[in-house]
């Protein structure tokens, strides 16, 4: 007897509408199928008809958590197209707004997972002090989400010395909280008990799929475009790639703890070595680029960013093409949800791994069971089957 | 108005039950109302709560251009609420259409789908932006003005 | 492995099938080959020069012809492109090569119409479930257009 699960749009907290088709026996799931189409705005055709300048500000907004890193990755991709590269200084202040930028993201996303597991003091605490990152950005760069500080050929402003003096102690206050929480979430049981064995994708599975970032990082693959393939004087500066053997939820929380100490590090790092001289290149607003076509990729938050654009010598794009990591890493998340032998998943561990790729699409709230062999429906809410996985995961304990 | 009247005008406009839908938005104006939650804007000292049903908010918070694969959910939604219900559009892609204006797949504005009571601009909107908008709605529904 | 040495490796392999290669820049190569080679080569450079990361797939439309552009590696990519015509836009799978090429090819047949063979799951993927048959949006004859406000005055 086989039930159909459907988890369509709507919730609390995070939100973004994903549909997800869940067939289930019993308990376990067999098969899930996605479905996307609700954020779908027609952004790749509205890029073919705005001026270069016009195009920054839209892609932006293709998403407001890594907006740094959609913006970055434009500016590249049209410096290429151009022939040109922004000076040392704007390098590096490009790596200050963008480390800031992941570590406001994993801030988001640890509270935002805990609160799904239903830890919702930890929810609290982390977003507390994600609003200190985000008073640094606002301090930098004058907003705190959708920040336009990239402009093709360099940054809009520079770094006062009161800004990098009160940078540096929001640093140190990050690092010490960071140190608390992991010490928190080992100590834990229920988290324990919760992420450890859940959501299992081996290394071999994640490369085929297509997996990137944080997700693929947990099942133990090294791989990193700051290091494999360095944009903005990535190369210049030390940082270590987080690796963990063991492919659970678990895996992927400790990988994205660990991040933000590397992040701190590296805006340390950019601070102390900060080239002089200026931080725009002068290109005026309106150009027409030469024909050719580029590729740029950049590290967002959450995995590798791809823009792909062909020129044919006017003053728009002639194909602006963007693949999101989310994108890549959905599949993964039919893989991990799936029931093989020796491999069970429950309904209960559905938000802690659909979580755990850091989606930055959402659940939903209305879920309708489908009983085909009595032919009834019930219909339930968000609450409820989140009430009913934090009551397994207190069984299992 | 009587006082019965009165008295259920007051305790409405003390504790209003929001829900918070996204039509297709880029998450900025979802993650800033998320912060008015948080400890430092904690907008539960106004009586608000985020709801995660329809069925039992007062106000809808939407944010995005509305696409056209969400617009028969979102009518559903607005449906499902009790009345008296009110909308606020949060953000410059719910008033008026954003930077999306001219693209395919989303409606000029939000108010050519369901009515609006409450308009709140910014790309995206401040979450002081949000505390102002909710308190000067809950007056208005205080007076009975809306 | 250099831009140059992967180059070299490919056309001695397959010679004739190889209608242009060129290097883009640092860590970026771009070749052409024509749709009965397509799948050939993926495999080529996913097992044997093992470059077996699927980073995307995209569709251009370039008037009489729509080309397909696989994008692998994981340090340097390699752009393997191949051009169908628009009356025909028929090329073959790669995703019993590259699983991860399942929901890229979805989006490139809702978005562009190109028909891929041996897909396990051809379907709609990005456009709304009342969008009309036939017409596709990032080809180039489309004029986008808001669709119709339900209420209120006119669009501004």
């Amino acid at each position: 007897m086989s039930f159909e699960i459907s988890i369509g749009p709507q919730h609390p907290i995070h939100v973004e509408p994903l549909m997800l088709r869940l067939s289930v026996e019993g308990e376990l799931i067999v098969d899930v199928d996605v479905d996307v189409s609700y954020i779908h705005r027609g952004i790749e055709k509205a890029l073919e008809a705005r001026p270069y300048i016009q195009g920054l500000y839209l892609v932006e907004r293709i998403c407001g958590i890594c907006n740094a890193a959609h913006s970055l990755c434009y500016c590249l991709n049209v410096e290429q197209l151009l022939g040109k590269e922004a000076p040392p200084r704007a390098k590096y202040l490009r790596i200050v707004v963008e480390e800031l930028s992941r570590i406001h993201s994993h801030l988001l996303w640890l509270g935002h997972y805990f609160h799904t597991l239903g830890f919702e003091t930890l929810f609290m605490y982390f977003w507390r002090d994600r609003e200190r990152i985000m008073d640094m950005l606002e301090l930098i760069t004058g907003n705190r989400v959708t920040t336009s500080y990239n402009t093709i050929g360099g940054v809009r402003r520079d770094l006062t010395p009161e800004a990098e003096q009160r940078l540096r102690r929001t640093l140190d206050y990050i690092e010490e909280r960071m140190r608390y929480y992991e010490k928190v979430i080992d100590s834990e049981p229920t988290i324990l008990a919760r992420t450890q064995g859940v959501g299992i994708l081996k290394p071999s599975d994640a490369v085929r799929l297509g997996v990137v970032g944080p997700h693929l990082r947990a099942s133990g693959v090294k791989h990193d475009v700051r290091l494999d393939d360095p944009y903005s004087g990535h190369d210049e500066i030390p940082f270590n790639v987080i690796t963990w053997d063991t492919c659970d939820c678990y895996a992927r929380v400790k990988v994205r703890i660990r991040e933000v100490y590397e992040s701190v590090n590296m805006i340390r790092y950019a601070l102390d070595h900060m080239p002089s001289g200026d931080y725009r290149l002068k290109i005026p607003p309106f150009f027409k680029a030469p024909p050719g076509e580029s590729l740029s990729r950049v590290e967002a938050p959450r995995g590798e960013l791809v823009h792909y654009s062909i020129s044919d010598g006017g003053d728009r794009p002639y194909r602006y093409k963007v693949r999101t990591p989310t994108l890549a890493n959905l599949l993964s998340v039919v893989e991990m949800l799936r029931s093989r032998d020796g491999y069970e998943v429950y309904i209960a561990d559905v938000p802690a791994i659909l979580g755990g790729i850091d989606p930055c699409i959402c659940c939903s709230a209305r879920v309708m069971v489908t009983d085909e062999a009595r032919r009834r429906r019930t219909i339930m809410t968000l609450e409820d089957i989140i009430k009913i996985s934090r009551e397994r995961g207190a069984k299992r304990r | 108005m009587g006082f019965v009247e009165k008295l259920v005008k007051k305790c409405r406009a003390r504790s209003p039950w929001i829900l918070l839908f996204d039509t297709g938005a880029c998450n900025a104006c979802d993650i800033e109302i998320a912060a008015c939650l948080t400890p430092r804007y904690d907008v539960e000292r106004f009586g608000v709560l985020a709801r995660g049903s329809p069925r039992h908010a007062d106000i809808l918070v939407v944010t995005g251009p509305v696409t056209r694969q969400v617009r028969d959910r979102l009518i559903r939604i607005y449906e499902q609420m009790p009345e008296p219900k009110y909308v606020v559009a949060a953000g410059t892609c719910a008033t008026s259409g954003g930077v999306y204006w001219g693209c395919y797949n989303t409606y000029p504005s939000l108010d050519s789908v369901i009515p609006v009571h409450a308009y709140v601009s910014g790309c995206p909107v401040k979450p002081e932006a949000i505390l102002k908008a909710i308190s000067i709605l809950v007056e208005k529904i205080e007076k009975g003005e809306v | 492995m250099g831009e140059e040495d992967i180059l070299r490796k490919i056309t001695e392999k397959f010679g004739e099938s190889v209608l242009e290669a060129r290097v883009l820049g640092r860590r970026r190569i771009s070749i052409l080959v024509p749709p009965d080679a397509y799948k050939n080569v993926v495999k080529y450079v996913a097992q044997d020069l093992g470059l077996e990361f699927l980073s995307c797939l995209s569709g251009v439309d370039y008037g009489d012809s729509l080309e397909v552009v696989a994008h692998l590696g994981f340090s340097t990519q390699i752009l393997i492109k191949t051009r169908v015509p628009k009356n025909n836009p028929v090329i073959d799978s790669i995703t019993d090569i590259l699983p991860a090429a399942n929901l890229y090819e979805r989006e490139a047949h809702d978005l562009l119409g190109i028909i891929f063979r041996g897909h396990p799951n051809l379907r709609r993927v990005f456009l709304p479930e009342d969008w009309p048959k036939g017409i596709y949006p990032l080809r180039k004859d489309y004029a986008p257009e808001h669709p119709k406000p339900l209420r209120g005055g006119e669009v501004g």
